[in-house]
């Protein structure tokens, strides 16, 4: 099993020139939760997603870790204000802004091999719920979550299975 | 001859680096040490002599012990406490917090004070709908006071008090007053240029009253015995030397008490040990042991002393100012470190121990204030400024220097006329 026979094909994706209020939209009409961002190429730049947005709408300094808890506070007016000032900022300014490291995504080749993927999906340090599969010009070719491995495991393993009388 | 000019050189190559501030100083500091002996300066042995280990322990001692500490929200429940004690008035909430940081410095750690207090103060302000700046200059200014006034409250005092052999009480008493005296007049500084200023509607004020305090505290069976610990470790800085211990020792068994009692892993807790910082300390520590084997340093002791004629009160002004305006500048560490060896070697020409104390407490108030005078003086400063631009709300070097500088050749005044009166 590799990256290609597993991935999922015919993604939604933005152009960098779109607003936060297009993904959120987005988000809402297809129940997505993640869209690559990609330029006219289909070149990956980066991906959007609900967590980043929230992300941006929280204070820096909660944003950053340097509060981890804010139990004891009341909340914020600019915490609800922030998402009107936002609506209209273009996606450029929000693809790997925070993590410039280790951006908010992961991306494999097409020959990745089903356990490599898997194994990314466990270990990686930053929160992936998809994994995008991409070409050596880091064109996008399709997208990964944890359910199409698992599909095709079951798959094979329902094939190997002796049939029942 | 040769060896000399080898730990010239690479004494001047490190501070080089440390200025340029483009390699982690740990990193710097460590392969100075290192060339050091590879070029057959030191040996291995005479360059671990250099280091001192009284510093280092305390050090480590307290990042263990704070490091857990602050996990209970205990510093959170404080600043919270303290804006609501307030009502929230922006004016007295700046004052508060400002001594809280002033408390925490003095006998914790001032890195630790900034912190945990400056991202509080930032969420406090954006209830307030008010400007953090005041707020945050506060607290920078107020860190290196505080900790202006103890043993343990600055790391120059720590390399001070353990190269001298002084005492917890002898810095109380002698820089203590000082530093008490400065924290004032710096707080009545900013009360004329900000307390009429940082004024909010009353319905605002209502909002730092809907904090709840009591939500901080994440872990109230850890709480109390932090608090314990935290006692007895102070009580222990307090009488070390009727107790016949060195403070690394009262760390470094607060911080083996803490880990066998926090329920944390202990490699959980030694995680948040800065080890950059320590290494740092004992690189820097190894390559001024160079300048003191080699002769460098008693050889400009007599140079200094030929200048200032031997004699203390005008050795103790030049250094208050010498090491206050470097210290603004330069970092404070590396600098106290090689000023420590050049004091010792001036004291037979000053007539002895006794004699040169003023000279000493001289330094201490001059490296730890002139901290005060930019951003990048002392590390409370490079923290905060650090977190202020990650949070979006930057503070500019030249912004930050336009208040403080000034501030700081205050703090040095006060000091100088202190020690005028006091001592000289």
């Amino acid at each position: 099993m590799n990256a290609a026979s597993i991935m999922s094909t015919g993604i939604v994706t933005l152009t960098p020139d779109k607003t936060v209020g297009d993904v959120v939209k987005l988000f809402f009409e297809q129940r997505i939760r993640q869209v690559p961002v990609v330029n006219e190429e289909n070149v990956v730049l980066g991906v959007i997603t609900s967590r980043i947005l929230l992300r941006t709408v929280l204070p820096g300094y909660i944003r950053e870790g340097f509060l981890k808890d804010v139990r004891f506070a009341p909340e914020l007016k600019q915490f609800v204000e922030n998402m009107d000032a936002l609506k209209d900022k273009p996606l450029s300014g929000f693809i790997n802004k925070y993590k410039p490291a280790s951006p908010d995504y992961a991306f494999v080749g097409p020959e990745t091999s089903a356990m490599e993927i898997a194994t990314l999906f466990v270990n990686t340090e930053i929160f992936v719920d998809r994994i995008l599969v991409v070409d050596n010009k880091k064109r996008l070719l399709g997208i990964i979550s944890p359910i199409d491995i698992f599909r095709n495991l079951w798959k094979e393993s329902e094939k190997d299975s002796p049939e029942k009388d | 001859m040769e060896k000399e000019i080898i730990a010239v050189s690479v004494f001047f190559v490190v501070y080089a680096f440390i200025v340029w501030d483009k390699v982690d100083k740990a990193i710097v500091a460590i392969l100075g040490a290192a060339s050091l002996m590879a070029l057959g300066v030191l040996t291995q042995k005479e360059a671990i002599l250099g280091i001192d280990f009284n510093t280092v322990g305390l050090l480590t001692g307290m990042m263990i012990i704070v490091g857990v500490c602050q996990k209970t929200g205990m510093f959170h429940y404080l600043a919270i406490k303290s804006a609501k004690f307030a009502k929230g008035e922006p004016w007295l909430i700046l004052l508060y917090l400002a001594v809280i940081t002033a408390l925490f410095s003095a006998f914790l750690d001032a890195v630790t004070a900034v912190l945990l207090i400056a991202p509080i103060t930032l969420l406090i302000t954006d209830e307030l709908k008010i400007t953090p700046y005041p707020f945050l200059y506060s607290q920078i200014l107020t860190s290196n006071i505080g900790g202006t006034a103890t043993l343990v409250g600055d790391p120059p005092n720590v390399m001070i008090g353990s190269s001298q052999g002084f005492t917890f009480t002898d810095f109380v008493i002698n820089v203590g007053p000082a530093s008490v005296i400065i924290l004032a007049a710096t707080l009545a500084v900013f009360k004329i240029f900000y307390g009429k200023k940082l004024t909010v509607a009353e319905d605002v004020k209502k909002r730092i009253m809907q904090f709840r305090e009591d939500d901080t505290i994440t872990d109230s069976r850890l709480l109390k015995k932090c608090l314990a610990i935290l006692f007895l470790v102070v009580m222990g800085f307090i009488f070390h030397n009727h107790l016949g211990l060195d403070i690394a020792t009262i760390a470094l068994a607060g911080a083996g008490i803490t880990m066998l009692i926090s329920g944390e892993t202990v490699h959980h807790t030694m995680e948040r040990v800065q080890w950059t910082t320590l290494f740092f300390f004992m690189g820097l520590f190894v390559i001024v042991h160079g300048l003191v084997e080699t002769g460098v340093i008693s050889a400009l002791a007599t140079k200094v002393v030929t200048l200032t004629g031997g004699e203390v009160s005008t050795t103790a002004y030049a250094i208050l100012w010498l090491s206050g305006i470097a210290s603004a500048f330069i970092d404070n560490i590396p600098f106290i470190a090689t000023m420590i060896p050049l004091v010792d070697s001036m004291e037979p020409h000053m007539g002895g121990q006794v004699a040169s104390l003023p000279v000493w407490w001289a330094l201490s108030l001059g490296a730890c204030l002139g901290g005060n005078g930019t951003l990048i003086g002392a590390s409370p400063n490079v923290i905060v400024a650090g977190f202020a631009s990650k949070s979006g709300s930057p503070i500019g070097f030249l912004k930050f220097m336009l208040f403080a500088f000034p501030l700081m050749l205050m703090s040095l005044l006060i000091s100088h006329i202190y020690l005028y009166l006091r001592f000289l």
